[in-house]
């Protein structure tokens, strides 16, 4: 046995003494490049592609509006119509960003990456949810801004019109803040469940489209009940109904809404029911994958 | 049948991801079955369920996922390689794997479509939509296996073009209805079983041309494309 003769060197490496932010930061860090993923910020010029499409086409619509608004005095949609005149749009917004969020992550095998930081499984899919939800709620309260605003300048009733207009903007707002969350939640999970951006983005068309001539068909069955509840049948026409209950005549300002009945609280715990049921799924859906 | 073609199916149904396909044709058929035997009258639930989910959502959307996936799938994941690696002409690639999308989307819509028209109107209703709906599902896949070459995002040029032009713009411009796979579909199936369920303002001869013109035209480009390939890394 000869002496041993190695010696450890002290090179200089240095153990990380300064503070360590907690979980809050990494949930912060990661919504917010989730949502600059959304609209491709900090990417290459392709990915900007699509979602600045649709972003353009729905500002340019608000200015469209908000311009006959002025010109000739009539109102072309209100706030809450403009979320649903523009739903075919914030399907595809969502099958754009949706695949986007998660699906890469799931391709590319980072997620054992992601988790092997203090960050809880439930963290993950709920940031992301949030990104996507944020995103969506922008697609849709920036136009309504702008429409806000033309409406605001050229009011001529003064301060009291400004009012009367914000009054009309805040339920617009809210109303696109339920479409984020409804639309959100579907396409999040759907995305989850492939890899393949291409697969998860056909997937959530298919939901949506599969969705709306059911509704139609339902609509027209010979029974007074299930005509008034069949709007039940798909998300774009949920939150109409939801929007048509919990807000009625300022939704629709005297132009018509769905015929729901009285069947507006069976409208509301549906969306609720729909909203919790996919979360739930998307966080067991985490669990799992995690656990690979 | 030719050694791309079996792959080419194996790598359709191979996978699980298959049955995703599914509950579409499924929802047709339901909802045909549910109306007949709720004796709503055909001509209410007729548009709704031929048109609106049949021509409008079905077709589109599997001749989308099946048209995109035959040559998208291999391109993503870099297999495409191998089978351009082969001494096969380029069109001994394109024309099977276009003939296994449009064959399998016209299965899968055919079904329930002749399902479903026979319950609304009758059995040559539902002969008319099947040979319709097989017409465009090789105009849809020859157009969609085009994109898949063109661009590296087919699937959402694809559905820019489903969604936004012919469902958006179809709706509401009537002039860009003559440039639609859609109403083609819709003017041929009403040329061979005339009814009043469906309705388009497409003329016939136009949309038979159009047709053919969209499929064969397509078809070339891609095999074109697929001449002067570069195989490149996922777009980011």
């Amino acid at each position: 046995m000869s002496d041993a003769t190695g010696v450890i060197h002290d090179i200089g490496y240095q153990r990380y003494t300064g503070p360590r932010l907690g979980r809050r930061q990494v949930f912060g860090a990661l919504y917010l490049h989730g949502v600059r993923t959304v609209f491709g910020l900090g990417r290459s010029a392709k990915a900007k592609i699509f979602p600045w499409l649709v972003v353009s086409v729905v500002t340019v619509v608000a200015a469209g509006v908000t311009a006959v608004r002025s010109q000739i005095g009539e109102v072309v949609m209100t706030y809450a119509q403009f979320a649903d005149a523009m739903s075919w749009l914030v399907i595809f917004f969502a099958a754009v960003a949706a695949p986007e969020l998660v699906s890469r992550d799931l391709r590319s095998g980072v997620l054992p990456l992601y988790f092997s930081r203090p960050l809880p499984r439930g963290d993950y899919a709920l940031s992301k949810l949030l990104a996507l939800v944020t995103a969506l709620w922008l697609l849709l309260g920036g136009p309504q801004l702008v429409m806000f605003l033309g409406a605001a300048f050229t009011t001529n009733r003064g301060v009291r019109g400004v009012w009367d207009e914000l009054l009309d903007l805040l339920p617009g707002l809210l109303y696109a803040g339920l479409w984020a969350v409804v639309f959100a939640s579907i396409a999040l999970l759907v995305a989850s469940l492939t890899g393949k951006r291409a697969f998860a983005a056909g997937g959530i068309v298919a939901v949506f489209l599969m969705t709306t001539p059911v509704v139609g068909v339902l609509s027209i069955l010979p029974s007074q009940t299930i005509n008034q509840l069949a709007f039940v049948a798909s998300p774009p026409t949920l939150v109409g109904g939801v929007g048509n209950w919990a807000l009625g005549d300022r939704l629709t300002q005297g132009r018509g809404g769905m015929p729901i009945g009285d069947f507006g609280p069976v409208y509301a715990v549906a969306a609720v029911l729909l909203v919790a049921g996919c979360v739930a799924l998307l966080l067991l859906r985490y669990r799992k994958v995690a656990a690979r | 049948m030719s050694t791309v073609t079996w792959i080419t199916a194996r790598g359709l149904f191979g996978r699980s991801r298959f049955l995703m396909l599914l509950p579409l044709p499924l929802v047709l058929i339901g909802l045909a079955v549910l109306c007949r035997s709720l004796g709503v009258d055909p001509g209410q639930w007729g548009p709704p369920v031929l048109v609106g989910l049949g021509l409008a959502v079905v077709l589109p959307v599997v001749a989308l996922i099946v048209g995109t996936g035959v040559l998208g799938a291999e391109i993503d994941d870099g297999t495409v390689v191998h089978i351009l690696t082969k001494p096969l002409p380029r069109w001994q690639i394109v024309l099977p794997k276009l003939a296994v999308a449009a064959g399998v989307t016209a299965v899968t819509v055919g079904v329930p479509i002749y399902v479903a028209g026979v319950l609304a109107d009758s059995v040559r209703l539902g002969l008319a939509l099947v040979a319709a709906s097989a017409a465009g599902a090789l105009a849809y896949s020859a157009l969609f296996l085009a994109l898949s070459l063109v661009t590296r995002r087919p699937v959402l040029l694809g559905l820019v073009y489903v969604l936004i032009w012919e469902g958006l713009l179809g709706r509401f411009v009537s002039g860009t209805r003559v440039l639609s796979i859609q109403q083609w579909v819709i003017a041929l199936a009403d040329r061979m079983a005339p009814t009043p369920l469906l309705g388009t303002t497409v003329s016939v001869p136009v949309a038979a041309v159009l047709t053919a013109l969209v499929a064969v035209g397509f078809t070339v480009l891609a095999i074109d494309r697929l001449r002067s390939f570069s195989v490149a890394g996922e777009t980011s």
